[in-house]
């Protein structure tokens, strides 16, 4: 599949699992999407590529509050996180997200909303083309935690009626951005 | 057999089937689930990626020990505590024991279907530590004190007033009942206790030898947060779960929630390897490998391939039973089909011996399991060990070992109950009512009478002029089409002789088994093989056909698997089977021929029923259709055409008649709804069902087996 490919199934996929799919090319129009949906204290873990880019300082100009430490306590108040994908599975709409440190669990699990930036570059055709990615996050990480991450948190337990944001966020939020990264093993 | 635990258990159908709301939600989940499945499945060949699966899970099998030790070595390099539990006790133990060296008071626990295997609440708490489900299902029913009713949907037969009533007791407010609400009331009671816990217990999908690590495929996120947020994390995991590769793991992960609820994957799919960062340190990773009869059941020849399961509760979706009684009567801790199994294994044979006859023998489990595991085939073995251990009741093993291993008497009792049935048949080929102490049978179905003549007696004396035969066959009659139905075996005749192909009757057939294998006979099983095959090729037919799909899967599959370990019959059986088919196969695959619409005008609608031997055993479905149409019948599909019509032989009339009464019920109505003015079937039991609960009803559908229909045409030309 060609990359315009992949990035099209990509986007219909994520889209069918309720995710809401934005296209960016300046860090500057991903920042005013995030300050604009946000809501209140957004979660900003560590992340290599969304430091390079400054978001936590396109953001602050913005006049957004922020928070990037002591998650545990301020979690819970939380309604934002902001993390970047490691990369993206097309079939299934998936972000791929390594979160072996807590700030970025704490970041992508507690609040309502969680806004994942993307380099449309990275996405893989499907579960098992992104094995070998896998394989070396794991090796180089060998204590790791790694996300599967497929629209909002979801259940269908009560009447088998589909519910959107049990106990994970309510709302998904990937941002495709132009050159963020090409790096599969860096967020 | 146990009377009381018998009377228990049948005490539990009845509550079932007083609940006509539960019924109605799974049969409508049913139906959505085969829609969505479907469509997470297209465009992928599901045939192989099962047997893919099949053939790995086979493997680790077959090297489990080395597997194991391997993900054991793995996870101990990356921190995690790896404690190999043989029992329930043995896991339970270790959990409390560390939950109290830690003190630990409150667990978050997201769903692990193991530990409700186990009972691992009841032991934390007998150690006065608390265990709170965070799934939200899971939270349903552990506040309504019941088990899981289904292994993916725990409270699937909760409805949302019940729900709002248990919440309303946590929250101390009135909650209303509707579903969105209710789902906020548990994210927002659930929240404080992820922080409160000091330990956090979860399941695991997937154990993946390669690197030590595990996966959760989940919905919720609860799991990331139980994994997440405690200081302790407790992965409790059956030994099955384990998988060579991340590429085996992501093998499964693409199968599961596609086959489990029709989704193409969960929300989250977490892959755990190690002690991770907690707070300011590290987590304490504690994964338990839980035993409890695995290993034995991997031992076992007839049933290990039940270790292929993983886990997707489809073969409760998709079962007749499972979708009228619901799991609390058709399970014990695992329900519906793969339940029965392991519930033998992991929780003893006494708990699984009344619902290992609940099983209807449809074999729709089998068609939708992704783990490619005959289900069924497992089931009848179960049912032959509890019927040697329990014995299989006094009367039936009479009938079986005194009575229908002896040819002769068998059939002369069968004819002198033709002469019996007078008084209540009236002369009439059905019978609408029978006396008080049976009157439960014809409630609400007639049923066919004994005929006067055997077809064994009316087949020699028809004159079959086919110069120069195209083959010689042998008619299998079975005993539906011999001693019920005797005309319909005389319209086979015509319509072979018709396609050049020349009949005879073996006069030394028996019955081919199945009612003494379904009801844990297998010895006379056995017996009624060694029988018929030599009955069979005696005077080496070209084909041998019949009208009776669950007859062709004994003498094609049943047979071999009894008679594999005799040197004498083996090789025979085997000639046997490649020679059997059902008529509608033999004239269409075989013959290639049809019959023609002759001269019929107008064009008579018929709805075919798909017999579940025929469709699932046999793979017999198209062929059928294709003669009735070309016949000249038109073709009205009903819904569901597929699904059982509740016969299931002795199933219907004795050890399970007010399941089947649902279970026709529900044909019976998609029958109609077709407006088809005949609904065609190529089985005499689904024949004897069909027609006697159609009459009963009143209703204006002639029900014919395909081969009457086509001699019918016969006539016409
Ligand atoms: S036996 Fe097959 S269908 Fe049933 S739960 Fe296991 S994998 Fe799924």
């Amino acid at each position: 599949m060609s990359s315009a490919d992949l990035l099209q199934a990509f986007r219909e996929a994520a889209i069918r699992v309720g995710a809401q799919v934005k296209f960016f090319s300046q860090a500057q129009e991903a920042a005013a999407y995030i300050s604009d949906q946000a809501g209140g204290l957004i979660l900003v873990p560590p992340s290599p590529a969304l430091e390079r880019l400054d978001l936590a300082g396109a953001l602050r100009k913005r006049g957004c509050d922020l928070a990037s430490r002591d998650f545990r306590v301020v979690a819970p108040q939380a309604p934002a996180g902001v993390s970047g994908a490691n990369f993206a599975i097309a079939d299934t709409g998936t972000i791929v997200l390594e979160s072996t440190d807590e700030a970025t669990r704490l970041a992508t699990t507690l609040p309502e909303r969680h806004f994942v930036l993307l380099d449309p570059r990275k996405i893989v055709a499907d579960g098992l083309a992104a094995i070998p990615w896998v394989r070396r996050l794991q090796q180089r990480r060998p204590r790791s935690f790694l996300a599967y991450i497929s629209g909002p948190s979801r259940t269908a337990d009560i009447e088998r009626v589909l519910t959107i944001g049990v106990h994970g966020p309510c709302e998904l939020h990937i941002l495709l951005l132009d050159g963020l990264s090409d790096d599969f093993l860096e967020n | 057999m146990n009377k009381q635990r018998t009377q228990d258990y049948k005490q539990r159908i009845d509550q079932a089937l007083a609940k006509p709301k539960l019924q109605e939600a799974l049969h409508k989940f049913g139906d959505a689930y085969l829609v969505s499945r479907a469509n997470a499945f297209a465009g992928l060949d599901f045939e192989a990626l099962r047997r893919e699966i099949g053939a790995m899970k086979d493997e680790v099998r077959d090297n489990r020990e080395q597997l194991l030790a391997q993900f054991m070595d793995n996870a101990r390099t990356t921190g995690a505590i790896v404690h190999l539990a043989k029992t329930a006790e043995d896991a339970n133990d270790y959990i409390a024991d560390l939950a109290q060296k830690r003190g630990v008071k409150t667990v978050a626990k997201s769903k692990s279907m193991a530990s409700e295997e186990i009972h691992l609440n009841d032991a934390l708490a007998k150690v006065g530590v608390k265990a709170v489900e965070t799934d939200l299902g899971e939270w349903i029913i552990q506040l309504a004190g019941q088990r899981p009713s289904h292994m993916v949907m725990p409270a699937i037969h909760m409805f949302k007033e019940e729900v709002a009533e248990l919440f309303g007791k946590v929250t101390g407010n009135s909650e209303p009942a509707e579903i969105a609400h209710l789902v906020r009331v548990a994210r927002e009671q659930l929240r404080q206790t992820y922080f409160d816990a000091e330990m956090g217990i979860t399941g695991a999908n997937i154990a993946v030898a390669e690197t030590g690590g595990i996966a959760l495929v989940t919905n919720e996120g609860n799991a990331r947060l139980a994994a997440t947020l405690p200081k302790i994390h407790v992965a409790l995991v059956g030994i099955e779960k384990l998988v060579p590769t991340l590429e085996d793991a992501a093998k499964v992960i693409r199968v599961l929630p596609k086959n489990a609820t029709g989704q193409f994957l969960t929300s989250y799919v977490t892959w755990i390897t190690g002690a991770v960062p907690c707070g300011e340190g590290e987590k304490e990773l504690h994964i338990v490998l839980l035993d409890n009869g695995r290993s034995t059941l991997a031992e076992s020849p007839h049933c290990r391939d039940a270790l292929r399961c993983i886990r997707c509760g489809a073969c409760a979706n998709v079962c007749p039973v499972y979708q009228t009684v619901g799991g609390h009567v058709f399970g014990h801790i695992y329900i519906g089909a793969i339940g029965i199994i392991l519930t033998a294994f992991f929780h003893g044979l006494d708990k699984a011996a009344e619902i290992v006859r609940a099983c209807i023998g449809c074999r729709a489990c089998v068609a939708i399991c992704p783990s490619h595991i005959d289900l069924e085939g497992i089931i009848l073995h179960l049912r032959s060990v509890i019927g040697e251990e329990e014995g299989i009741g006094a009367a039936k093993s009479i009938v079986f070992k005194k009575v229908m291993r002896n040819r002769k008497l068998f059939h002369s009792l069968v004819r002198a109950a033709s002469l019996l049935q007078k008084p209540v048949s009236k002369g009439e080929r059905t019978i609408r009512h029978l006396p008080a102490y049976f009157s439960s049978f014809t409630e609400w179905r007639t049923l066919p009478t004994i005929a006067a003549k055997p077809l064994r007696d009316l087949l020699p004396q028809v004159p079959q002029k086919v110069d120069q035969p195209r083959y010689r066959v042998a008619f299998f009659g079975g005993c539906g089409n011999d001693f019920i139905y005797p005309e319909m075996g005389l319209d086979l005749v015509r319509v072979l002789n018709r396609l050049g192909v020349a009949v005879y009757y073996p006069e030394e057939q028996n019955c081919c088994g199945i009612p003494a294998l379904y009801s844990g006979d297998r010895e006379t099983a056995v017996e009624l093989a060694e029988q018929n095959v030599k009955a069979l090729l005696a005077e080496n037919p070209d084909y041998v056909v019949t009208t009776c799909p669950t007859c062709t899967m004994a003498l094609r599959r049943d047979f071999v698997e009894h008679l594999k370990d005799n040197p004498a019959w083996a090789r025979q059986a085997e000639a046997l089977a490649e020679k059997t088919l059902d008529v509608s196969a033999f004239i269409h695959n075989v013959l290639e021929e049809r019959i023609p619409a002759g001269t019929a005008s107008e064009s008579e609608t018929v709805t075919y029923h798909d017999s579940c031997h025929l469709r699932r055993g046999a793979g017999v479905w198209q062929e059928p259709r294709a003669l009735l149409e070309d016949a000249g019948y038109q073709l009205k599909e009903m819904a569901r055409a597929d699904r059982c019509c509740g016969f299931g032989g002795s199933y219907s009339f004795t050890s399970h008649p007010p399941i089947s009464r649902e279970i026709t019920k529900d044909k019976v109505n998609d029958i109609a709804a077709s407006g088809a003015a005949v609904v065609a079937m190529d089985c005499p039991g689904c024949l004897i069902m069909l027609r006697g609960a159609l009459e009963k009803r009143g209703l204006p559908v002639r029900a014919a087996h395909t081969i009457e229909l086509l001699a019918e045409r016969l006539d016409r030309d």
